[in-house]
């Protein structure tokens, strides 16, 4: 009977510690669910920066590598700076117009424009309405001189041309083959740039044996650049040995061209930038050189160039940016370094 | 806790089972409360996660509103126009104070204050443009309305496209939203399951406690049933309810059963030793009378036949022999009639009386027989045959070696304080010290008296008087013997 009892005992106490646990583990799961139920929702919110001054972006290509490269290194180089770099008329449902995505930039009243200029009356109107309406505008990769722009940020064009020139010069004398017949890529709307660059070929390459021609690339809208330049070599009876391309989005067209032609190795390529697909057609040999911009000095000038004219109220006139030639002798030291800047 | 128990043990068992089923469904409803307010809250959210899209579809509504009024007054100069103009503007600005005016890195906070900027530029030129109508400036409110409509287009592309990202954005937190609410149900469902396990625990452990003495108590009634209940130990009382007020009812009855049961037990033995008693005193009776039968052989044909020959000797004339045959015939019917236990004592000196008178005719009044009566005490109820053999005894081995007519029995009967005396003495030989030492512890043999003994008489009277000393024997050698037996005068003994 003693027996009987305690063991009654026993079990009615596990049952009761069985209950404590369940009755505990309720009372957490309530508590656990209404922080689920809290959270929800709470996670999506992100946390996000303020910044005291904001600069459009303003590209002639926003699509294009080298734009993308810069905008890149300049909002990295903003942030550093306490200021916030937006790239207008991105991820918009529209694509608009550079002068719209000016327009846009001046109305959405930002306090400072990175333009790629060029040589327009319209980019020029709009850079001094925007300067009228205190927003101060700087250009990059092209300039705009006639307009009231505080600072250019760029190449010395006739200096990259003549780069160029040498190296078309290296290509005769390693080829040995003369005459040497040269074509220039020129971009329909780069213009007065192109044109720099162009006669510093030519003045580079007087006297050699070099035969030096151009055509104009139709990079009006994303699709026509490939076209086009298929169209231009279509178009002519000898295949030129060199041909030389003034901007990223040609020397890619260009590559893809020759690969399709089947002429890899009866002409090369002097290009300029230096997106993978380059990098890649000069170990192929499809490409002798290119020349790339060092992005990172020309971002640091841009954001440097805006926040001094807000600071001070005064800024250089000009910023002169460095470019990088590459060749298959320099490709895998400068990929490294590429590499550990983690571009 | 203790207390709490003592507090639920004390219920009664209708309270107990409103309190169970009480606190069960109590738990059951405050987790399902519980639950239900947290979901509202949850679909609450849900509710509000498309909730900047409709703000912001407010916001282009209202911009293209403004803009028609704007194109209306600059056409017409309508004042309805205007109006729609005004009033538009006004719901604009206090629209316009829901968005972000600061600098992020976050894209959709940044379009808002892209838009709100050129929402500020677009109500500024539109100012300006209907300034220029008032001016009747028409190139510049051209100039202005123009720039409106480009910056409209812009800040519906703008809006459209906040609204799209927002729309994935507050998609994507909608399906989390959701995805979120699926755990929670999950979770609710496991909550709800633990607690209904733990309410059935509940239950089973609280009515355990209601019939856990129930149970106890049936399986005392059982063991009380099988037939030993003074070996059941009484049930503890736990509770007051009234499980335990029957419980303390069971072990009163318990008590009282036990009680009872020894009561009649007792009763029993005394019954039984009395029965014994009563069994031992009519063998003893009968063996008396048995011997008696056996020494003097058929006394009914002897006294008829002695009754006959009185007779005939009352016809003879012969008046002694008359007298001895009837003392005889006396002494015979004594034995035949009073075979019952207790007699007078009258009647028993009768019979020692005619006993002595056969003996004188036979031994020619060699024995002086003596008698010292209290005529007071004739009455008393005495066992019957308890003088005559004293007074045989005394003849056959007090007397028998005296010289005739010098041997005397004095029998007397006399009041001793409560007790009946009754004394047989003789003057004889004496009996030996150890004899009656042997007599008395009741060593001796009937055999070795001869004939009914003073063993037989004195056994009975034992069994008679409940073992009282009523017996003594007292004897100097050549002095004679004495033998008394003391009766106690009880009440209706008299």
């Amino acid at each position: 009977m003693v027996m009987k009892v305690s063991k009654n005992k026993v079990a009615v106490s596990i049952l009761a510690g069985i209950v404590l646990v369940l009755f505990f583990a309720t009372v957490a799961g309530l508590f656990f669910y209404r922080e689920m139920i809290k959270d929800l929702g709470t996670a999506q919110e992100e946390d996000f920066t303020e910044y005291p001054r904001l600069y459009a972006y303003i590209a002639e290509d926003p699509d294009s590598q080298l734009s993308s490269r810069i905008y890149k290194e300049i909002s990295e180089y903003a942030v550093e700076n306490n200021c916030y770099v937006e790239m207008t008329g991105q991820n918009l449902s529209t694509s608009y117009s550079k002068a719209d995505r000016m327009n846009i930039a001046i109305s959405s009243k930002v306090d400072g424009i990175i333009l790629e200029g060029d040589d327009s009356a319209e980019t020029a109107e709009l850079i001094n309405k925007a300067t009228a309406n205190g927003i101060p505008v700087v250009t990059v990769l092209s300039d705009c001189q006639a307009s009231a722009r505080k600072s250019f940020v760029g190449l010395n064009n006739f200096s990259l041309g003549s780069e160029y020139g040498a190296e078309l010069a290296a290509i005769g004398d390693l080829n040995k083959r003369y005459p040497l017949n040269a074509l220039i890529l020129l971009d329909r709307d780069d213009g007065n740039a192109d044109d720099i660059i162009h006669a510093a070929i030519q003045q580079a390459v007087t006297g050699r044996l070099i035969r030096l021609n151009s055509a104009v690339v139709d990079t009006s809208t994303p699709f026509t650049s490939e076209e086009s330049v298929m169209n231009i070599l279509d178009g002519l009876e000898t295949i030129p040995d060199v041909i030389i391309c003034l901007n990223d989005r040609t020397t890619e067209s260009a590559i893809q061209c020759i690969v399709e032609k089947n002429l890899v190795g009866k002409t090369t390529i002097l290009g300029y930038y230096d997106s993978d697909t380059i990098l890649k057609a000069i170990d192929r040999g499809s490409v002798y050189a290119t020349f790339a911009i060092e992005t990172k000095t020309v971002a640091k000038q841009c954001v440097n160039a805006l926040n001094e004219y807000h600071d001070t109220g005064f800024v250089s006139d000009y910023f002169s940016s460095n470019y990088v030639l590459i060749n298959r002798s320099n490709i895998t030291e400068y990929q490294t370094e590429e590499k550990e800047d983690g571009i | 806790m203790a207390f709490k128990s003592r507090f639920f043990a004390n219920m009664k068992i209708s309270r107990k089972l409103v309190a169970v089923f009480l606190a069960t469904s109590l738990i059951a409803m405050g987790v399902n409360l519980f639950i239900y307010i947290n979901l509202n809250m949850a679909l609450e959210k849900i509710n509000s996660v498309f909730s900047s899209n409709i703000s912001l579809n407010e916001l282009s509504d209202n911009l293209n509103q403004i803009h028609s009024g704007l194109t209306g007054y600059l056409e017409t100069k309508g004042t309805d126009d205007l109006e729609l103009y005004y009033s538009s503007t006004q719901t604009m600005e206090e629209l316009m104070k829901d968005l972000n005016s600061t600098v992020t890195n976050n894209s959709v906070k940044l379009s808002e204050r892209d838009i709100r900027n050129m929402l500020e530029t677009y109500l500024k030129t539109a100012d300006e443009a209907i300034q220029a109508k008032r001016g009747r400036n028409i190139d510049e409110y051209t100039a202005k309305y123009n720039e409106c409509t480009k910056i409209r287009d812009y800040l519906n592309t703008y809006i459209y496209s906040v609204n799209n990202e927002q729309f994935k954005t507050n998609s994507n937190n909608y399906n989390a939203l959701v995805n979120s609410l699926r755990y929670t149900e999950i979770m609710s469902l496991l909550i709800f399951a633990v607690a209904s396990v733990m309410n059935v625990l509940l239950i089973v452990i609280l009515t355990n406690t209601i019939t856990r003495p129930l149970t106890r108590l049936s399986a005392k009634a059982d063991e009380i049933s099988q037939g030993s209940p003074e070996n059941v130990e009484p049930l503890q009382v736990y509770s007051d309810d009234e499980v335990g007020k029957v419980t303390k009812a069971f072990n009163e009855m318990l008590a009282s059963i036990k009680d009872y049961i020894a009561r009649i037990r007792t009763q029993l033995i005394t019954q039984s030793e009395m029965k014994e008693k009563n069994l031992l005193m009519e063998t003893h009776l009968k063996d008396a009378q048995l011997k008696y039968l056996q020494s003097q052989i058929n006394p009914h044909f002897l006294f008829n036949t002695l009754n006959a020959g009185a007779q005939l000797a009352m016809m003879e004339g012969a008046d002694r022999t008359v007298e001895y045959i009837r003392n005889m015939a006396d002494f015979f019917r004594y034995n035949v009639k009073k075979n019952s236990e207790s007699v007078k004592l009258s009647e028993e000196i009768e019979l020692v009386d005619s006993y002595i008178y056969i003996l004188n005719v036979r031994f020619a009044g060699d024995i002086l027989f003596e008698k010292e009566i209290d005529e007071s005490l004739l009455g008393v109820m005495v066992p019957s045959m308890i003088i005559q053999p004293l007074v045989e005894n005394s003849i056959k081995y007090g007397i028998k070696d005296v010289e005739p007519g010098e041997g005397k029995i004095t029998l007397s009967v006399y009041r001793e304080g409560d007790n009946c005396c009754i004394r047989v003495s003789d003057n004889g030989i004496g009996t030996d010290e150890d004899i009656i030492e042997k007599i008395m512890s009741n060593e001796k043999k009937p055999s070795e008296t001869r004939g009914v003994g003073i063993t037989n008489v004195m056994e009975r009277l034992d069994l008679h008087y409940n073992n009282r000393e009523v017996f003594e024997i007292k004897s100097k050698k050549n002095e004679g013997t004495q033998v008394t037996i003391k009766i106690p005068l009880e009440a209706g003994n008299v």
